[in-house]
């Protein structure tokens, strides 16, 4: 057997870095191109998506607009993809939004397409893009429902071609359509997909054609080994040890709450190769709650994102995102825990909720190994409201749906104290305006501010949830999926926890007509009238330090 | 009257002259503490006692940038006054555990709330409690507030609120300068809305003065005799000084406009005159072809380029420093790379260039201030590619060192592991690769992004930088033509010096388009806005009787469900049909720069009137032609010449190869001239770059046409 080329060609220093901006370049082009076409808000303006190239071997090359979420589900995808496919022909597409082949959840729609150079009968690379979709079908609008089977969540694709050598499969695509609630958005959205691949592969062909395949592919070996240099020396800066944390998610049955511990312990290694000083990291979840009947199911694909989000932010940007980066980074879940759930598990929840506390308990552990860089819990929520109904307009009943996350507080770090108002971690979408909002549905908002002293104290003090409050203008059914309304987000060395959220709903008794205020937990639906008015407190972030 | 522009930057205050068809050109140092000193100091070495100046500023962009800008209180309705803290709630940065937002414009305390409430009908649901305008006022003034900003929810609906409060308090608080969100942005979205108003207050007392500065020491410079001051916007379109003063939020992005108008306005006219000069025949098939420029402006820290499909194009989703600014401005595309980019070996085993940047304190290597890691431009003055005797003209302040900018190229080409004699050399080469790299990718961003492919567009270098890196990149890129302007390094003020006077204005809509236009539509709100718009924008340009403005309506339009918007031109006068045919360009605009229209598939909805209005009367400003007569290029004596370094090419690929180049003095260049490269052309303030295999031919505006010599 041959010898990849990188191994025994030492890569030039300068060549090294053009291919950085160029592999790079390619999937920033395609993410230019896919946000440009898209239609959903979802891709366009809260940038949901992700767009990726890969080698032959599925192997991450360059990863551009890579949303946390996104970080370990698209190769996870790819890999699953590339096991099921076993002959590829050019002009071939697949898609797939499974969770248990890859996918994280039902609305991310994944596309995989290879990349032939001319003469050549096996692919040289792959286009992949993620996409969330507005709405792939499933209970409610959205497709984030309160679910407790996937099969409640939507149409469910597992890897499957839509072009086949070029040519679409009509009958695919109009099954697929004739399941979501929005067909025509989810046409444009997947042709943009597809135009983002079509400038990923003419770019990565032009590439090829200026540099000859050699080069090409030995540099996209060697930027796998940068990364992986530069993520192990920085993992080396960790001391070696191993630390567990524990954090709770709160369930709710009927009405009553369950506390459902995720657990982690985190491993840190040195190790040396070729005189230099390396460094990899375990996570092992073992000890985390089995699956749940609710929806706060985590695919492994997430729990590998949030792993590889907190290495991110502790080692830094500075390696461009490829899989050298996740090599030194080793998962392991029990297969049918809450953070590694098999089919049919719900879902929904687990992409929005489970990512947060994976991600706490895993900055929790670290935080032993380095108090210094460590950050109190943010606010370890997406406070995520549905609010729908059917109202009069032009005298005909006509149905309406309107789903926001609301931001709270960050954690306080060594440096400082968190930001306030803001939406943490896994998630960074844009809120909807107050205007936008109360022009399209029967809702006033009465009240959208901070939510002072929220923030837990501290050397530095963890940033302030938001107070948003709602007048309902007509009859509505109200679902809230929301943690941290028990548990607070934790302070560290010493820094107080931040407050806990709060839902308060304020009906009027049909009886006595006076307005009667009820406390709920994190996850509850409800049916209000005209004038009920609800009020959400998001929590803040904990503290950092001892306020002393 | 002659015309000047005046370019004020962070190092140079730079002067264009055009006058009876002469061009003068004049550099500054800029005095930060205040602007108007270098301008006066400039007129007066000019001997111009009146003239009418267009002036491109940096005082609102400075003040915001460095947050000098007046103690500002916010004014809002009752349970909203944290709109503006709060934001979109998206963060910063994706992946930092630890991140901080610049000061607030708007300080803890100043944000106010008075009791009012308007619904998303316009209805006023609660009234405005006047009677809490005197505590306010009291609050306002025992926190020494110098500007106000009062933003109403619903008040692109419903002004009268803060109309009302404004006037209450200025009887109250007659010295506050007041910024009302229903005259500034009158468009629904609170958030951005408020941190416009929020911004046009913030600068708003310190540009009135520096304007009213300016114009008693210009009129003191005249000795009597006025000028004719204008600014220049963001928008590319330039505005009295007075109406500069009341809403300075649209001067912010002033400076990189004049670029952009400057670059396209000589593009313009090369193409113009290359059109007039061609067979019928061929004319009929070159216009049918857009002009698109793609502007590259390469200065010390950082790099602007935008892209011009036929047209300058403009948007209202810019932002300055953290905060949206959703006035129109010139769509340009910043990355942080420029001459000052330091370059280092990284412990990964790449090199990289940036994003750390020298700045011009201490600045690059050569500058002998103190700079120790060496920089782009230590890179092109090491490869020969930067005269030191012609630096700046040889008049600036810096004498270039390139023993010691050789010594720092040493040491990295050592880190990198090169030898032999060339290490300098080689490492310098592998630097302004990896340099334009970064580059690259940004030209081609602006141009994948709206749908263009940089092949079809011509580029244009200005800045200090853009022309010694431009062959190499129209090569990276494929571009076919590249057109370098006669100044570069003065570019934007030429583009002050063409620009129209012209401003906008736009107002909410909100409803469906079917509502407003077609068969059963009724066009009236949209009539009344359009006249309402027209006329704020008249009062705006016109300054004497006589004075004719012509104007362009826009209509944003999107599909029912989105939340972004495409702007499609509204033909006057408006009325159904123009509304209809508002609504057809929507959907062809649509399918042309997202692929894909919905045209009776969904319904639109009318967001946005947009109106700008330019006065009309005043001569179009053009390059005046170059003076020929001079002895022709044959008969001239032979150019000297001096050892730039290149890279080798087959065997020896990424070796540093020196070869004799020809060096140009570009003042010396007539029309027709062709020079091939190598070579180096070298001007007052900037040098370009022909490197071997290059052409370089003038045409008659001075302007130098470079292409590859084998197409």
């Amino acid at each position: 057997m041959t010898q990849p080329l990188h191994d025994h060609v030492a890569a030039d220093p300068i060549t090294l870095e053009l291919y950085r901006h160029r592999f790079s370049g390619v999937a920033e082009e395609m993410g230019v191109t896919l946000r440009r076409t898209a239609y959903s808000p979802n891709i366009k303006e809260r940038l949901d998506f992700s767009c990726a190239i890969f080698d032959a071997a599925g192997n991450l090359l360059a990863q551009a607009a890579h949303i946390p979420a996104h970080l370990g589900a698209m190769p996870a995808s790819v890999r699953t993809v590339l096991e099921r496919m076993a002959v590829w022909a050019p002009g071939d597409v697949v898609i797939v939004n499974d969770p248990f082949a890859g996918g994280n959840h039902l609305p991310d729609i994944t596309m995989v397409s290879p990349i032939f150079l001319q003469g050549e009968r096996t692919p040289a690379f792959f286009a992949a893009s993620r996409a969330h979709h507005a709405d792939v079908g499933g209970m409610t609008p959205g497709s984030l429902p309160l679910s407790t089977e996937i099969f409640q969540e939507g149409v469910i694709i597992p890897p499957v071609r839509l072009y086949a050598g070029g040519v679409r499969n009509e009958e695919l695509l109009a099954l697929i359509l004739r399941n979501v609630r929005t067909p025509d958005e989810r046409r444009g959205d997947l042709a943009a997909q597809r135009a983002a691949h079509a400038i990923g592969e003419r770019r990565l062909l032009e590439l090829v054609a200026t540099h000859g395949r050699d080069e090409v592919t030995a540099y996209a070996a060697h930027l796998l080994s940068y990364s992986e240099r530069l993520t192990r020396a920085a993992l080396a800066q960790w001391p070696a040890g191993s630390w567990t944390f524990e954090d709770l998610l709160e369930l709710v049955d009927g009405e009553q709450l369950h506390l459902a511990p995720i657990r982690v312990t985190a491993t840190l290694r040195h190790s040396e190769h070729g005189g230099v000083l390396g460094g990899e990291v375990t996570f092992d979840f073992s000890g985390s709650s089995p699956v749940t009947q609710s929806s706060l199911n985590a695919v492994i694909a997430i729990t590998q994102s949030a792993c590889y989000y907190v290495v991110r932010c502790l080692t830094g940007e500075d390696a461009p995102m490829n899989q050298g980066c996740l090599t030194p980074i080793h998962v392991l879940a029990p297969e049918g825990s809450i953070v590694n759930a098999s089919a049919p598990a719900a879902v929904a929840g687990g992409n929005v909720e489970t990512s947060q506390r994976i991600t706490d308990v895993v900055l929790g552990a670290l935080a032993q190994a380095m108090p210094s860089a460590a950050a109190a819990a943010s606010q370890g929520t997406m406070n995520n409201l549905t609010i729908g109904g059917v109202r009069e307009i032009d005298g005909r009943p006509t149905p309406f749906a309107y789903y926001e996350t609301i931001g709270g507080g960050m954690g306080a770090t060594a440096q400082g104290d968190g930001l306030s108002g803001v939406q943490v971690h896994m998630t960074n979408t844009l809120n909807t305006p107050i205007e936008a909002l109360e022009m399209a549905y029967p809702l006033q908002v009465t009240q959208y501010a901070l939510r002072h002293a929220s923030g837990g104290d501290g050397l530095h003090r963890g940033g302030s949830g938001i107070v948003r409050s709602y007048l309902f203008l007509a009859p509505a059914t109200v679902t809230m999926l929301s943690e941290r309304r028990a548990v607070a987000p934790w302070g560290q060395q010493g820094g107080e926890p931040g407050a806990v959220g709060r839902n308060r709903l304020l009906r009027r008794d049909a009886v006595t007509g006076e307005l009667r205020e009820e406390t709920l937990y994190g996850k509850f639906t409800r049916r209000v009238a005209a004038g009920d008015r609800l009020i959400v407190e998001t929590p803040g972030g904990g503290g950092y330090g001892s306020p002393d | 009257m002659p015309r000047v522009g005046i370019d004020v930057g962070g190092t140079f205050t730079d002067f264009v002259v055009l006058e009876q068809g002469r061009l003068r050109i004049h550099k500054l140092s800029t005095t930060p503490d205040d602007q108007s000193r270098a301008i006066v100091a400039g007129m007066q070495a000019l001997g111009l006692p009146a003239a009418q100046i267009v002036h491109g500023m940096t005082v609102a962009t400075n003040a915001l940038l460095e947050r000098k800008g007046a103690r500002t209180a916010l004014l809002t309705t009752a349970g909203f006054a944290d709109v503006l803290a709060i934001g979109r709630q998206n963060r910063p940065s994706l992946y930092a555990l630890h991140q901080e937002r610049p000061p607030a414009l708007v300080a803890d305390g100043l944000r106010l709330e008075v009791s009012e409430r308007v619904d998303s009908s316009g209805a006023v649901i609660t009234p405005l409690d006047e009677a809490a305008l005197d505590g306010l006022a009291e609050s306002l003034r025992s926190a020494r507030a110098e500007s106000l900003a009062i933003v109403f929810l619903f008040s692109f609906l419903h002004p009268e609120h803060e109309a009302r409060a404004a006037a209450l308090l200025r009887e109250l608080l007659p010295e506050l300068p007041l910024s009302l969100s229903s005259e500034i942005l009158p468009e629904y979205r609170e958030y951005e809305r408020t941190a416009t108003t929020v911004i046009n207050a913030y600068v708003q007392p310190l540009v009135a003065r520096y304007l009213e500065r300016l114009e008693g020491a210009l009129a003191a410079q005249g000795g009597g005799v006025p000028h004719s001051l204008r600014i220049l916007q963001s928008n590319g379109g330039a505005i009295g000084p007075a109406q500069a003063a009341l809403h300075p939020a649209r001067l912010v992005l002033s400076g990189p406009a004049g670029g952009v108008v400057g670059a396209f306005a000589v593009a313009q006219q090369a193409a113009e005159a290359a059109m007039s000069a061609m067979s019928a025949g061929a004319r009929t098939t070159a216009s049918a072809a857009p002009l698109n420029v793609l502007t590259f402006d390469m200065g010390g820290t950082s790099t602007d380029v935008a892209l011009c499909p036929g047209a300058i194009l403009t948007t209202a989703e810019s932002t300055i420093g953290d905060l949206p600014l959703r006035l129109p401005v010139i769509d340009i595309h910043t990355v942080g790379a420029g001459g000052g980019s330091i370059a280092w070996f990284d412990g990964g085993g790449a090199l990289r260039v940036g994003p750390q940047s020298a700045g011009a304190d201490p600045g690059p290597v050569c500058y002998g201030r103190g700079g120790l890691q060496p920089t782009v431009t230590d890179a092109n003055l090491v490869l020969g590619r930067l005269d030191p005797a012609a630096f700046l003209g040889g008049r600036g302040d810096v004498q270039l060192d390139g023993d010691a900018a050789r010594r720092a190229l040493a040491a990295l080409g050592d880190a990198l592991g090169y030898r032999g004699d060339h290490v300098a050399e080689q490492a310098a080469l592998g630097v302004l690769r990896v340099a334009d790299a970064t580059m690259e990718r940004a030209l081609r961003r602006v141009s994948v992004e709206r749908g263009f492919d940089p092949r079809s567009c011509t580029l244009i270098p200005f800045g200090g930088a853009g022309p010694l890196h431009v062959c190499s990149l129209a090569n990276a890129l494929g571009v076919p033509a590249v057109l370098a302007p006669p100044f570069p390094g003065v570019l934007s003020a030429w583009g002050m010096l063409v620009a129209d006077v012209s401003t906008d204005a736009s107002r909410s809509i909100l409803r469906p388009a079917a509502e407003l236009g077609g068969p059963t539509g009724d066009p009236t709100p949209l009539i009344e806005a359009a006249q309402e718009l027209q006329g704020r924008v008249a009062a705006q340009l016109i300054e004497r009787d006589g004075d004719r403005v012509t104007f362009d309506c826009g209509l944003d339009l999107r599909y029912r469900g989105q939340s972004y918007e495409l702007t499609a031109p509204l033909p006057l006068p408006v009325d159904a049909a123009a509304v209809s045919a508002a609504i057809a360009a929507f959907h062809t605009l649509h399918e042309q720069r997202y692929g894909y229209h919905l045209e009776g598939e969904a319904e639109v909805e009318a967001v946005t009137l947009r109106v700008r209005g330019t006065l009309l009367g005043r001569a179009r400003a053009a390059l005046p032609e170059a003076a020929a007569g001079r002895a022709p290029a044959t008969t001239r004596s032979a150019p000297p010449t001096r050892t730039i370094w290149f890279e080798g090419s087959g065997p020896a690929a990424g070796q540093p190869l020196p070869l004799e180049s020809a060096l140009h003095d570009r003042a010396q260049l007539q029309p027709g001239d062709a020079l091939a490269g190598p070579a180096l052309i070298t001007q007052y303030d900037s040098t370009l770059l022909l490197p071997p295999g290059w052409i370089a031919t003038v045409d008659r505006f001075a302007n130098l046409h470079l292409q590859q010599a084998s197409s």
